[in-house]
């Protein structure tokens, strides 16, 4: 529709030619006159306004500019013959009547306005804004000026006019038309001639929920890289940029700094909330947290939108885009829900499978320990009934002998009350009982010196307290038996008729106290070789011990020539 | 007629044994009876009896201890024990008679018919003297055995029996000169007598002297070769006792 219009060469010789004197004439008076800079500065200004000038009335005499580019709406715009990167008329999101041209590199321009042929030309009206200080305000067309024209090349015939000529360098120019028919449909055409700013971050503000609502925690005046640490509690990021009077022209894109992936991107900004020092609200974004899946650097870019009608090469481009590294640290917190649940049960699991398979091995441990103490206890056992059949061989065969000469001696009835003695005798010796009552074992030890009495004719006494109860109180089977035959045997059987065997059951506080005392000669207690009795004696104590670990037996040997006395004490038995 | 002498710590075992005496062999006139070593001593050297009834077991002393009082020992001993394992044995090794307590009156008549036999061939000191030079050694040390022959008592060394072999209740001796001597005793009583010294129940019928064993033949499911060149079998229950036994040597 717009054609760009070819340069007039004798017109840019003309221009060029204008230059060349001024400078020369001006470089030439400052060396000859030696005069200070700033007088010279001064020369030059006054140099160029006067070549403007010229420009401008060479315009306005109607001589053209060497191209034309349209300005955005019903503006077109003429610019001098070594204009350079022109980027025009570009069209920004929620921007719909504005159209900004980025002319860097272009000294003047001139502007041009062209009505469709049906249009209320008289309804118009236009304000030009140089830097913001109106130049022309509501100013309406002069209708005389208009003339016919392609309006750059179209086909249409339009109404057009010059609005004027103005320099563009290093200044902002800003036309706005209306009619009054619309006066709220304001088209506004910027021609940018000042370098584009960079954009700066002024603040990154972190949004933490509190039971109270939200509480926003700052960090002003953001270094090119910045520490964040967000915590579970955290769920909004908000950039603060600064403000200018372009900032729809800033788009800004997160990066994640390691796949390059980009995680956000936005061309809205929002105004409100941040206040800047001239009380003008401060353009920002909000970020969602949850755009941040790991911690790790993340890149801020924020640069002017990628201008749609001529692209900005990638370095230039540069030159205006503002980036920052947000460093981005997730809290522990920050595991889901689930996967904390998913931890808390692995843990679980994995210390409850260490606890079990330490109390298996404890548990083992244990019943092997339990299996040899038991195998101990049955040992001792075994020895102790070992010893306890050891009812003494000699003792046995000679009590039978001694019956045998009470049948030899017509003795019948006393023959058959000692045989059925010896009978009940080698029954309870053969009868394999752990614990057998006082009682029986009363029996058993009458039984066994009346059998030993038919051998050796001496007296005995079973005495016992009468406070015991010899029905329920039970001891080891064959307790006293040996050290009764050791009285007996090494004791009075010398003695014969005068010979006395006393013995006692007695209580001692908790302690069941036996006692068996004879009126022998006595032996040397300290003598090791003291004959297989006493042996057995001990060794019969020992497994008792081993058996009864709760109860101890002691065994105590007090021996005169008057004759010996022991006492066995079983603690704690009652 | 003999006259005796009977020694015993207890008066009711004298008193069984005068009337046994009495009612079943009436050769036997009870001269004495004593109950302690210093009593039977002293009634032995006042009545010479021919045949001593001798209690091993007496209170803390023994019988043999009557016999090493005595100087001269010219009677027959029949011992009379309840039970005393060492003594028997060593009573055992040197042939002598002896009777288990309560008295069997079948042995008692055996035993006092014996003496009453040896009594004219004077052999009996011999005998003592042997039980009382055993009785000094400890049971393994043993050297000799008295063996009682029809006629005579042999004191044959240990080393010297090559084996013995069971003839019902008779035993050969098979002796390293080539001697063969038959015992009026069972296989049984030797191969207990003899196995604190080492000899091997090959066999029921069998008992080796290991110092004779040449080798193990597997012929047969085990033989053993004597130095000798005889063969003696091996019966199944014995195998490992055996084994081992010739193992250890």
């Amino acid at each position: 529709m717009v054609q760009i219009l070819h340069q007039s060469i004798p017109l840019l010789f003309q221009a060029l030619l204008f230059l060349f004197y001024g400078f020369s004439f001006a470089i030439i008076a400052a060396s000859l006159m030696h005069i200070k800079f700033n007088t010279m500065k001064k020369i030059i200004f006054t140099l160029l306004s006067f070549i403007i000038t010229l420009s401008t009335v060479q315009a306005q005499k109607g001589i053209n500019f060497s191209r034309t580019y349209p300005a955005g709406g019903k503006l077109l715009m003429h610019v001098d013959s070594a204009a350079k990167n022109i980027y025009y008329a570009n069209v920004f999101p929620n921007q719909p009547n504005t159209s900004f041209s980025y002319l860097p590199e272009v000294s003047q321009v001139n502007i041009q306005i062209n009505f469709k042929k049906k249009a209320h030309i008289q309804n118009y009206r236009y304000t030009i804004l140089v830097d913001n200080k109106p130049s022309i305000v509501n100013q309406s067309i002069n209708e005389a000026q208009l003339e016919d024209t392609h309006a750059g090349g179209d086909e249409e015939i339009f109404r057009s006019t010059t609005l004027g000529t103005f320099p563009v360098k290093g200044k902002v120019i800003t036309t706005l038309v209306y009619s009054t028919e619309k006066p709220l449909d304001i088209e506004k055409a910027v021609l940018y001639g000042k370098p584009l700013p960079k954009a700066k971050i002024k603040a990154f503000l972190k949004r933490t929920v509190t039971d109270k609502g939200v509480n926003y925690t700052p960090i002003t005046d953001p270094k090119e890289s910045t520490h964040l640490t967000l915590t579970e509690k955290d769920d909004e990021l908000t950039l603060v940029k600064d403000r200018s009077a372009i900032d729809y022209l800033y788009y800004t894109t997160i990066k994640d700094k390691k796949t390059q992936k980009i995680i956000y991107e936005s061309t809205a900004w929002q105004y409100g909330g941040y206040i800047d020092e001239t009380n003008e609200f401060s353009p920002y974004l909000q970020v969602d947290k949850s755009i941040f899946k790991k911690s790790g650097d993340y890149e801020i870019i924020i640069q002017p939108s990628t201008f749609s009608r001529f692209k900005m090469p990638a370095n230039e481009m540069e030159k205006y885009t503002a980036r920052y590294t947000l460093a981005i640290t997730l809290d522990q917190e920050n595991y889901s829900k689930r996967e904390l649940w998913m931890y808390i049960l692995f843990a679980a699991l994995a210390i409850g499978l260490a606890f079990l398979v330490i109390l298996y091995f404890i548990k083992k441990r244990n019943q092997k320990k339990l299996a040899e103490n038991e195998q101990q206890k049955n040992t001792a056992k075994l020895q102790l009934n070992a010893i306890r059949s050891q009812l003494n061989p000699h003792f046995m065969f000679n009590a039978l002998s001694g019956i045998q000469n009470l049948m030899n001696k017509n003795e019948i009835d006393n023959a058959n009350k000692y045989l059925s003695k010896f009978a009940r005798l080698t029954r309870n010796v053969l009868h394999d009982r752990e614990l057998i009552s006082l009682a029986q074992e009363k029996t058993l030890l009458d039984d066994y010196l009346q059998m030993e009495q038919l051998r050796f004719g001496f007296t005995y006494k079973i005495n016992h307290a009468e406070n015991l109860s010899l029905d329920i109180t039970e001891i080891p089977a064959m307790l006293l038996q040996p050290f009764v035959e050791n009285a007996v045997k090494h004791g009075i059987s010398k003695k014969a008729a005068d010979g006395q065997v006393i013995i006692t059951f007695m209580q001692q506080g908790n302690d069941l106290v036996l006692t068996v005392s004879d009126n022998g000669n006595g032996f040397d207690t300290g003598k090791k070789n003291n004959g297989l009795g006493l042996q057995l004696s001990n060794s019969r104590i020992t497994l008792l011990n081993d058996i009864y670990k709760e109860n101890r037996f002691t065994l105590a040997i007090q021996s005169t020539p008057q004759g010996t006395k022991i006492s066995l004490t079983l603690s704690d038995w009652l | 007629m003999m006259r005796a002498v009977l020694i015993d710590d207890e008066i009711s075992n004298l008193e069984n044994l005068q009337a046994l005496l009495k009612k079943h062999c009436g050769q036997v006139t009870v001269m004495a009876t004593a109950q302690n070593v210093s009593d039977a001593v002293a009634a032995i050297e006042e009545y010479a009896p021919d045949l001593v009834f001798l209690d091993i077991q007496m209170g803390e002393q023994t019988g043999f201890e009557v016999l090493k009082l005595l100087p001269i020992r010219n009677f027959e001993v029949i011992f009379v024990t309840a039970y005393d394992q060492y003594g028997i044995h060593a009573v055992k090794f040197a042939a002598l008679d002896y009777l288990l307590k309560p008295v069997d009156i079948e042995e008692l008549k055996d035993a006092v018919n014996k003496a009453d036999r040896k009594q004219v061939r004077h052999t009996a000191t011999s005998q003592l003297d042997f039980l009382l030079q055993q009785l000094k050694k400890p049971e393994t040390n043993v050297s000799k055995i008295a063996l009682q022959m029809q006629n005579e008592i042999r004191y044959i060394t240990l080393s010297e029996i090559i084996r013995c072999e069971a003839d019902n209740t008779y035993t050969h001796f098979f002796l390293s000169g080539g001697e063969k001597i038959l015992v009026s005793k069972s296989l049984k009583e030797y191969a207990d007598l003899l196995r604190p010294n080492g000899f091997l129940r090959t066999h029921q019928s069998h008992l080796v002297n290991p110092k004779y064993v040449k080798s193990w033949l597997k012929e047969d499911g085990g033989i053993l070769l004597l130095s000798s060149g005889e063969k003696i079998p091996i019966s199944k229950p014995n195998k490992d006792t055996v084994k081992k036994a010739l193992q250890q040597l």
